[in-house]
């Protein structure tokens, strides 16, 4: 990138936080100064803090959550909290990353007239700068429309274009684009990419998955599981001088700079799938809510060790797919048959024993207030002995590397572990078939490795797998994928075929695993040679 | 249209005939106003009628149930003139009659009335309206705003959560104490996720300059024009125009005097 002279616009001078208390702070003692016009892209594993840390640039924390900090943050040489209330975060914009819980109003009129509103802009300048900010994100004329009936990716750009109202000069962005399907977030990226090179801004993002940024990015921050900064440099410098350090911290490394060992593990020997075995058939089925179509005309069969990704846009019905094949809902047309007998004749009990589901929000399938309690609760519900169970939870325990918190109070586990014991808790009996609605969403690089090696140990035993994915790189590995568009099943078929249907791909949103993007990348260059 | 009136102006032109009507006990006052107020809501706004009647008929019921218990068990002080007849070996009067009618048809009116407001209503500009003209401080109007936003969404939760329970077997406990552990089970999650949800949008809101001072601009300006102060003067106009005039024939009983 450009060497020009660059002015540190905000420094860090020995700055610690914590929610509680500062024995063992959640941010240790940081060192560190963001330039004017630079983009620094922050990393580090899940529960790392990088979330606390954007918040505390900008002076929101600690004092919202009552947390305790020592040392100082010093924004163009003058310390934070000499600053009014209000005035730093007009200086420092942030989008976050839940599109979900960032807005307040109910249009998005109003929503950019909250912004400008707490700037004292005169309302007769608002429909102006209002309809401004809308066409730097490409969303004008979407002014009267309601945010909550927007996609994912629209609402991240409203968001953004709020955030942009306030004329910041330090962008922040906490993890925007994790919501997000590949192609709205590729979008995503280019327009940040397109605002910083227009209007000059300092942007500072915070990702896990930073491929798609990394021609975005002048330098990396690492943040590491002690909460200091354990590297800092450029992007080339820290991928080939710390290689060995980003992997034990659990970051995900973009592929171009991992070894082969480090790529997700193949399933080359996977048992051959038997015809005959089939575990579930839906002859065409129909779903809506109220008079909205979700899903028509499905027809599909799994087999037993199957190993299926369902893809799609946000909204085109994967979730809901899902949850018909689990009968969490009733099709209004069509049948579902599983294991030669309708899917409506099971009886509940049976049922759930042979079918598991894991929750994209882990949090909502604890049930029980211990890991214990939790992972023994099926058990019992199906008659178990207590030694019975005690062995069995025992061993689930030890398999998923949670003995040390046996008697944690589930809600009180990180990340990574609750998505262990909610995979646990499906397993006091063998399922045939295993859902899993976007467990990959929010997780750093070894959890999501974690998960993916119990997935192939579930399949030895002959348990289908079913995955609801946006993670292009894990749809590269499964046996089929199937994907969902304007109601219809689009495709359904080897992964591999899907990758050479260019028309498709663009239409239902979909993207290029890295391993073929590569290939295309070289066939490009080599093309140019000749 | 009644839309299009200032929903402050709008708040008290309501406000003000309901609770003077729960005064008034006899029957003459709050017919008349009923059915002056079932003339405004169809002549004024654009509520369809059909809408109105599923809001309204649950209600009828409500205030049928309300002037029948009190018939029944009326108030010595209401329970005056001549036995009307005689049920269960209760003695229905005159005044009991009418005091129970009256409470029905002041219950509808209050219905009438609320259902007029909230359906004519836009409750992002009853707040702004709270806000630029009773002046109250944007910390609450806005913490409502958000508030309100978050209402479908804990309708989705609480879906989601019924299903993973059921997932893990959960509705295979059965009997009373098994539906309240299930209450308690999903309340502790839905508490959890929700005041978590209401931190991020505070943090959020925040984030955009909001500090809760009363000084900042308005998009859109609530004034007050003279159609609002018209319409005020209609609906609370009307009603003491009913009370004189039930006055004048002598129907009027406030609080069981006649007058």
């Amino acid at each position: 990138m450009k060497k020009e002279q660059l002015n540190p616009l905000l420094h860090m001078d020995h700055f610690s936080f914590d929610y509680e208390s500062l024995d063992k702070p959640l941010l240790n003692q940081l060192n560190f100064s963001l330039m004017d016009k630079e983009t620094t892209l922050l990393i580090g594993s899940s529960g790392s803090g990088k979330s606390s840390l954007s918040l505390c640039l900008n002076g929101l924390y600690p004092e919202a959550v009552e947390g305790v900090s020592s040392g100082n943050i010093y924004y163009r040489g003058k310390n934070i909290q000499d600053y009014q209330k209000g005035e730093l975060s007009q200086l420092i914009g942030i989008v976050f990353q839940d599109p979900e819980s960032q807005f307040c109003m109910i249009t998005v009129e109003d929503e950019l007239a909250f912004t400008l509103e707490n700037r004292k802009i005169a309302p007769s300048e608002m429909p102006e700068r209002i309809s401004e900010a809308l066409s730097v994100v490409g969303m004008d004329g979407f002014q009267k429309r309601k945010i909550h009936e927007l996609s994912g990716g629209q609402k991240q750009k409203i968001a953004l274009a709020a955030v942009l109202l306030l004329e910041p000069e330090l962008l922040i962005l906490d993890e925007p684009t994790a919501n997000l399907d590949p192609v709205s977030r590729i979008e995503f990226i280019q327009l940040i990419k397109h605002i910083q090179a227009k209007q000059k801004l300092a942007v500072f993002i915070i990702e896990h998955q930073l491929e798609d940024w990394l021609d975005v990015v002048d330098r990396l921050l690492v943040l590491g599981k002690q909460g200091k900064i354990i590297a800092d440099g450029s992007v080339t410098s820290i991928f080939s001088d710390h290689h060995s350090l980003l992997k034990k911290e659990g970051v995900f490394l973009p592929r171009q700079y991992s070894n082969a060992e480090d790529s997700y593990p193949t399933y080359a020997e996977s048992p051959p799938r038997i015809k005959q075995d089939v575990l579930i058939t839906i002859k065409q089925m129909g779903f809506h809510r109220k008079k909205h179509t979700i899903l028509q005309d499905i027809n599909l069969e799994i087999h037993r060790g199957e190993f299926i990704a369902i893809v799609g846009e946000n909204g085109a019905g994967k979730s809901t797919l899902l949850q018909l094949m689990a009968r969490l809902l009733t099709p209004q047309k069509g049948t579902i048959i599983f294991h030669d007998k309708l899917m409506d004749q099971w009886e509940e009990k049976e049922l759930r024993k042979r079918i598991g589901y894991v929750f994209q929000n882990p949090e909502h399938q604890f049930i029980t207030d211990t890991v214990y309690d939790e992972l023994t609760f099926g058990m019992k519900l199906n008659g178990w002995t207590t030694a019975e169970s005690d062995t069995a939870a025992t061993a689930l325990l030890k398999q998923f590397h949670l003995e040390k918190h046996k008697y944690s109070n589930p809600f009180s586990l990180s990340g990574g572990q609750k998505r262990r014991l909610s995979v646990a808790t499906m397993l006091d009996e063998t399922p045939d078939i295993l859902f899993f609605d976007e467990p990959t969403f929010g997780q750093d690089a070894k959890t999501t490795d974690e998960l993916m090696y119990m997935i192939e140990a579930l399949r030895k035993n002959g348990t289908a797998i079913v995955f609801v994915t946006h993670d292009m790189d894990i749809v590269d590995t499964v046996d089929r994928a199937i994907v969902l568009y304007q109601q219809h099943i689009h495709y359904n078929g080897e992964p591999e075929s899907l990758w050479k249907q260019a028309d498709l791909l663009e239409k239902t949103r979909l993207r290029l695993p890295y391993r073929i993007r590569v290939l295309h990348k070289e066939g490009v260059s080599l093309d140019l040679v000749h | 249209m009644i839309s299009s009136i200032n929903p402050t102006i709008k708040a008290f032109a309501i406000f003000i005939p309901g609770i003077l009507l729960s005064f008034t006990f006899d029957m003459f006052t709050p017919l008349v106003y009923f059915l002056f107020i079932l003339i405004v809501t169809f002549t004024m706004s654009d509520i369809p009628f059909l809408k109105w009647l599923k809001i309204f008929s649950p209600f009828l019921l409500v205030a049928l149930s309300f002037a029948w218990m009190t018939i029944l068990y009326t108030n010595q002080t209401f329970s005056y003139g001549e036995v009307l007849f005689t049920l269960f070996g209760i003695e229905i009067t005159r005044g009991s009659m009418i005091t129970g009618i009256s409470l029905a048809l002041r219950s509808l009116c209050f219905v009438c009335l609320s259902i007029l407001f909230a359906l004519t209503t836009n409750s992002t500009k009853f707040m702004l309206s709270l806000m630029q003209q009773c002046k109250v401080p944007p910390k609450i109007t806005y913490g409502i705003l958000a508030g309100y936003r978050f209402l479908p969404m804990f309708r989705e939760e609480l879906q989601i959560l019924r299903q993973a329970h059921r997932i893990r077997g959960f509705s295979r406990t059965k009997g009373l104490k098994g539906r309240w552990n299930q209450f308690r089970r999903y309340s502790i999650p839905l508490l959890a996720n929700g005041i978590r949800k209401a931190e991020r949008v505070a943090i959020a809101m925040e984030s955009k300059g909001f500090t809760g001072d009363t000084d900042r601009t308005h998009y859109h300006e609530m004034d007050v024009s003279v159609r609002d102060w018209l319409f005020f003067t209609l609906i609370v106009g009307v009603f003491f125009i009913t009370v004189a005039f039930s006055y004048s024939l002598g129907y009027l009983n406030i609080f069981g005097k006649q007058f």
